[in-house]
């Protein structure tokens, strides 16, 4: 299944459009969309935490996730959760002991493949603040649809009709699987594909990190 | 002598033992912990289970309630999860409301339980729009020694294996609800979903070890409680891939994590209905 897939397949995402500073008082914020949905982050660090939150060996990662309706629930820490894991395996929090940086992340529209919308605003937030990364790392999302056939980076229609949706993080220097969370029930093949296929997507995150880089930062672009 | 070293070089006393291709309790990398099972030990709730994971333990209750389903979907029960850490599970949990880790584990067991399908909510309703049953399960953990969700899955499906629903007739008319205690049926189970989790270690930058069923410290050593690697499995299918940051895998390490997590589910299965059987026996 994986090797007569270069032929079928073209990898297309959804049209990405990314602003750098949208927020003027935070160290670092981005606001980017992937077809409908769009996510805004703001990242402020590394700056002074309480003491019982300081960690000596590194600095403490804090995540605020607030949705549409701005109520509290179970679900917003489990994403704040996932944020904050992918994030940790990429900043190099060793650099700056005893501070904190927060995440602060705002959902806008939610037009499916949200948490990887929000992940690469993420990381693109902290390319703006400057905080010192191991490597960037990019999501891609992908979708089951009933006749068990791999969608990649799925509209808000194919998604009504799916039966599971996955999530894949890689890094950037040898696309190694980050972070993954999924959704509904799939076969060991579907899995294999939509991982694959995301693997081979992924460069066009990271070429788009790249064209953006350039334009706001002529100077490392 | 081997304790001061752990303790000064914790890193490297973690690394010599991964590099002799064993781990700190004696196991090999892909050998789970020894799983012991009991079923209905709480007689007060409608259906308990105590599951023991090496040290890690959880038990399992279930509750039943009547409630009326919600509008919009009048025909569906209700199924509510609660995973409860303690302060005398670890010395890392305080007393108080339920800490940010215990939330994410809640909504992992939730979500598996949910996407696995082994329960059909309408099978909870009774009359459409105007009663359904609502099931709390209850999830305490007394130890946590790691690999948490694995021992909260299987306490909980031990659990549904052994609910009884009582049947309860209603008039429509008089709305008048009565349960009969000694009418009991079984509650359907579609097939037996198995979490496994695997911590992620990055030994020489290079090499990814997988280490199955980890232990607590094993997990902190790999980049902490929540970086686990958890493959969950429902009747051949697989219900939930979660890895939250931690080590990065390689296609290969990945092919690996998904065959000794399908080994892991026939074993977990097994140890489950010989629990199963033998209490059906004793009766």
């Amino acid at each position: 299944m994986v090797t007569d897939m270069k032929d079928v397949q073209d990898f297309k995402l959804k049209p990405m459009k990314c602003e750098f500073n949208f927020l003027s008082k935070s160290d670092g914020s981005a606001i980017l969309s992937q077809g409908d949905t769009v996510s805004l982050v703001s990242v402020n660090g590394p700056l002074d935490i309480k003491m019982t939150s300081q960690r000596i060996d590194k600095s403490t990662l804090e995540v605020l996730f607030s949705n549409k309706n701005g109520k509290p629930s179970v679900e917003n820490r489990y994403k704040e959760n996932i944020v904050k894991q992918t994030c940790e395996a990429a900043i190099l929090g060793s650099l700056y002991p005893r501070t904190g940086i927060n995440v602060t992340i705002q959902e806008l529209e939610d037009y499916g493949g949200f948490l990887a919308c929000t992940l690469n605003c993420t990381c693109l937030a902290l390319l703006n603040s400057g905080v010192s990364m191991r490597n960037v790392f990019a999501a891609v999302s992908c979708a089951v649809d009933n006749q068990g056939n791999v969608i990649l980076d799925p509209t808000h229609a194919q998604l009504q009709t799916s039966t599971a949706t996955m999530t894949f993080v890689f890094d950037s220097r040898d696309k190694s699987l980050i972070t993954c969370f999924t959704d509904g029930c799939f076969s060991q093949d579907a899995y294999r594909e939509a991982l694959e296929r995301s693997r081979s997507a992924s460069d066009l995150v990271f070429a788009f990190y790249r064209d953006i880089i350039r334009k706001y930062c002529n100077v490392i672009g | 002598m081997s304790e001061v070293y752990k303790l000064i070089h914790p890193v490297k006393h973690f690394n010599d033992y991964i590099s002799i291709k064993t781990r700190l309790d004696g196991r090999n990398f892909d050998e789970h912990r020894n799983i012991k099972l009991n079923v209905n030990s709480i007689k007060t709730a409608d259906a308990s289970a105590v599951v023991k994971c090496g040290n890690t333990t959880v038990v399992c209750g279930i509750k039943l309630e009547l409630a009326v389903p919600k509008a919009e979907e009048p025909d569906l029960g209700f199924l509510i999860t609660n995973v409860e850490l303690p302060a005398l599970c670890s010395s890392k949990y305080r007393p108080g409301p339920p800490s940010d880790y215990a939330q994410v584990i809640n909504n992992i067991v939730s979500e598996i339980i949910k996407n696995s399908k082994c329960i059909d909510l309408k099978d909870l309703c009774i009359v459409p729009d105007k009663l359904a049953w609502v099931v709390y399960c209850d999830m305490v953990c007394i130890d946590h020694d790691g690999s948490l969700v694995d021992a909260c899955i299987i306490a909980l499906i031990a659990s549904f294996k052994t609910l009884l629903l009582p049947s309860v007739n209603y008039d429509t008319e008089t709305e008048e609800i009565k349960v009969e205690t000694n009418e009991r049926i079984n509650l359907k189970i579609h097939g037996l979903p198995v979490a496994t989790s695997f911590a992620v270690y990055e030994h020489f930058q290079s090499q990814i070890i997988l280490l199955t069923d980890p232990t607590n410290y094993e997990e902190e050593m790999c980049g902490g409680n929540g970086s686990n690697l958890i493959i969950s499995y429902n009747k051949g299918l697989l219900c939930g891939i979660q890895k939250l940051g931690g080590g990065s895998l390689s296609t290969e390490n990945n092919e690996e994590a998904i065959r000794l997590a399908e080994q892991h589910t026939i074993a977990v299965e097994k140890v489950i209905n010989a629990c199963l059987e033998g209490k059906g026996t004793n009766k």
